[in-house]
């Protein structure tokens, strides 16, 4: 009841769009629905306890799905359980009766709701006489609720009781209705995810082009540009290292790897937010493209927790609703759940697996947003700046400068670390151990590597060009070192 | 050492502090900032588990061109670990390369705990014990564990 209510408020006070709403589910309704489910069980007599007592939890989805013949099966479906049909989640009971008489296998059942499953089985054993006359098409009719459907035949020679067992299956219509209710529900959940994520994506597409535009240092002839957006490389550098640090929707982290959940993130974004203010990069951006796309930048990740939100609390909802059915119903409406991880995938990662740790992640379509989205960020946006991070020497950790491969492995090194492996007799490239250190000279720099260094890290260039020389002075290794870059300035 | 302490080294304790390696922690002492108080959990499932290991850390001047020189503090009953705590393992030595570094070179060491190499032994004793008897070295160890390395 208290979920109910904030569920509604959340719905209607937080902004979302109209559309949205439309898709959100219907958790008033669905309650209403559950009781209208708990009156026709009482009304076959199957009261609260009767089907506690009698229903026995499908751990397995595939038993839930065929009947088998095994021995065991006979046992658990002896008792009536909800079960499902693949393609159409249908509620409804199956019982075990005696084909002859229609009296339900189980003794534990009370003999007023014997007395009304038997009659209820009398009918659908005619019925079914009456069908298999007219020809076999019992198998079309399981989804009409109110009738009943002989769907397994077989005896067990092992129970002398159950000699002449029939399966009926009794349709619940008002469970029905509860599914039908919930099912396209989550369709248009899942439509809106493909919807939104397919619009955030251009918009992500969209300002890594503005990005672009506002950060590309030096374009060819455009010396004035440069000026300007020069500096602004380094603000953006800064404003993506710190989002890097610290990821809003989706952590790399080691320890809680995985999406974030709404309230983590909305506090990761003011906390991002609040960083910015502090440190006053928005304020510094020179050009009025660079801060025209710095708010978009911003407000993107506002639009993705706002989709992120909806879809959480859907997820809530439908978590909740389902263990609401199965508390008062005492129907395995769960099994409706892992039917739709199969139909959905982008609902796979949601549930923690039983028995595990509940790693606090987010549920529903509001994880695979959130995965998704971030990695879209992640390359079209942050990509276009280069981090220092991503081009440090593995021996002195600073940038690599000037830049060497040594062939072997892709790892970038300072000329200058180079030299002193050399020096020290190091013949391993540090990396991959490979015999190559030893080899390297002047051949080895790697030219387009520093040309994008130089381009993308001009400040770093300088200084570590200035660190270089006045090193390779010291030493006077020899000619081609101590020659500086000048063409670097 | 009074030249400056290299960006290498200072990017290095950073990371040990802020993104610390589970079951393994690195302080650097404050009047020298190339030696660390090391603690190493012994690995849960060997015979040092639920011990905590003291060793002491230091980078020699040519750091990362040669290896840190580590040693254990806390006495331990180890085929490759001698009784002043010295460590005979592969990176600490031969294949040491400057791309490893402390936080590899700790997550190696407690490697090694859980993979006692009585063939490589730097400990005749222990590694003869552990070749002839292994369930009595291995209860030994334990016993050392609990009598020296016990948490708190």
């Amino acid at each position: 009841m208290k979920f109910g209510h904030e569920y509604e408020q959340a719905l209607a006070s937080e902004g979302f769009p109209e559309q949205w709403l439309g898709s959100a589910i219907d958790y008033k309704y669905l309650k209403k629905c559950i009781k209208k489910v708990h009156r026709e069980l009482e009304g076959l007599g199957l009261d609260k306890e009767t089907i506690h007592r009698l229903s026995e939890p499908l751990s397995q989805p595939e038993n839930a799905r065929r009947p088998s013949i095994g021995q065991h099966d006979f046992y658990s479906a002896e008792k009536p359980h909800l079960d499902s049909i693949p393609e159409e989640f249908t509620p409804q009971l199956r019982v075990l009766v005696d084909s002859a008489t229609g009296v339900p296998l189980d003794a534990m059942l009370a003999p007023a709701t014997r007395a009304r499953l038997q009659k209820l089985a009398q009918s659908e054993l005619i019925a079914a006489r009456r069908q298999a006359h007219l020809g076999h098409h019992a198998t079309h009719e399981i989804h009409e609720p109110a009738t009943m459907e002989l769907t397994k035949e077989r005896t067990n020679s092992l129970t002398p009781d159950a000699q002449d067992a029939k399966w009926i299956t009794i349709p619940l219509a008002s469970a029905k209705a509860f599914f039908d209710l919930l099912g396209p529900k989550l369709e248009e959940l899942e439509r809106l995810r493909e919807a939104e994520t397919g619009k955030l994506e251009l918009e992500i597409a969209d300002l890594g082009a503005a990005v672009e535009n506002v950060v590309e240092p030096v374009k060819d002839g455009f010396e004035a540009k440069r000026q300007v957006s020069y500096r602004d490389l380094y603000y953006w550098r800064e404003m993506f290292r710190l989002y890097l640090e610290n990821p809003i929707f989706y952590s790399n982290l080691e320890q809680n790897a995985g999406a974030l959940t709404f309230s983590e993130a909305k506090s990761r974004l003011e906390a991002y937010d609040q960083q910015l203010r502090s440190t006053g990069l928005l304020a510094k951006m020179k050009t009025p493209a660079a801060k025209q796309a710095a708010k978009q930048f911003l407000d993107l990740n506002v639009d993705i927790l706002k989709i992120i939100r909806f879809q959480e609390m859907n997820a809530r909802a439908m978590s909740k609703i389902l263990k609401k059915f199965d508390k008062r119903t005492h129907l395995e409406g769960h099994q409706f759940l892992m039917d739709l991880r199969t139909k959905y995938p982008a609902l796979l990662p949601s549930q923690p697996v039983p028995g595990q740790k509940p790693t606090g992640g987010t549920v529903g379509f509001a994880n695979s947003i959130a995965r998704d989205l971030h990695a879209e960020i992640t390359s079209k946006v942050l990509g276009i700046v280069p981090q220092i991070d991503d081009w440090t020497c593995p021996v002195c950790y600073s940038m690599a400068w000037r830049p060497v491969s040594l062939g072997c492995c892709r790892s970038l090194y300072c000329i200058r670390c180079i030299i002193k492996l050399q020096d020290d007799g190091h013949a391993r490239c540090p990396t991959c151990n490979a015999d190559t250190v030893t080899k390297a000279d002047g051949r080895n720099i790697d030219f387009e590597a520093m040309d994008f260094l130089e381009k993308y890290f001009p400040l770093e260039t300088k200084r570590r060009q200035k660190e270089n020389e006045k090193a390779d002075l010291a030493r006077s290794y020899g000619e081609e070192f101590v020659k500086p870059g000048c063409e670097v300035m | 050492m009074t030249a400056p302490l290299p960006k290498r080294i200072i990017k290095e304790t950073e990371r040990l502090q802020s993104e610390p390696v589970p079951g393994i922690s690195a302080q650097p002492h404050d009047d020298n900032a190339r030696y660390f108080d090391v603690m190493v959990e012994g690995p849960g499932g060997s015979c040092y588990e639920d011990g905590e290991f003291k060793l002491e850390l230091f980078l020699p001047d040519d750091y990362p061109m040669c290896p840190p020189r580590i040693r254990f503090l806390t006495r331990i009953y180890h085929p490759n670990i001698d009784r002043l705590g010295r460590i005979c393992l592969d990176v600490l030595k031969n294949n040491w390369s400057p791309a490893l570094q402390i936080r590899t070179i700790l997550l190696s060491i407690q490697a090694l705990l859980g993979a006692p190499n009585p063939e490589d032994p730097l400990n005749e004793a222990v590694a003869k014990q552990w070749k002839e008897n292994q369930p009595e070295a291995i209860r030994t160890a334990r016993e050392w564990t609990r009598l020296y390395a016990k948490k708190g």
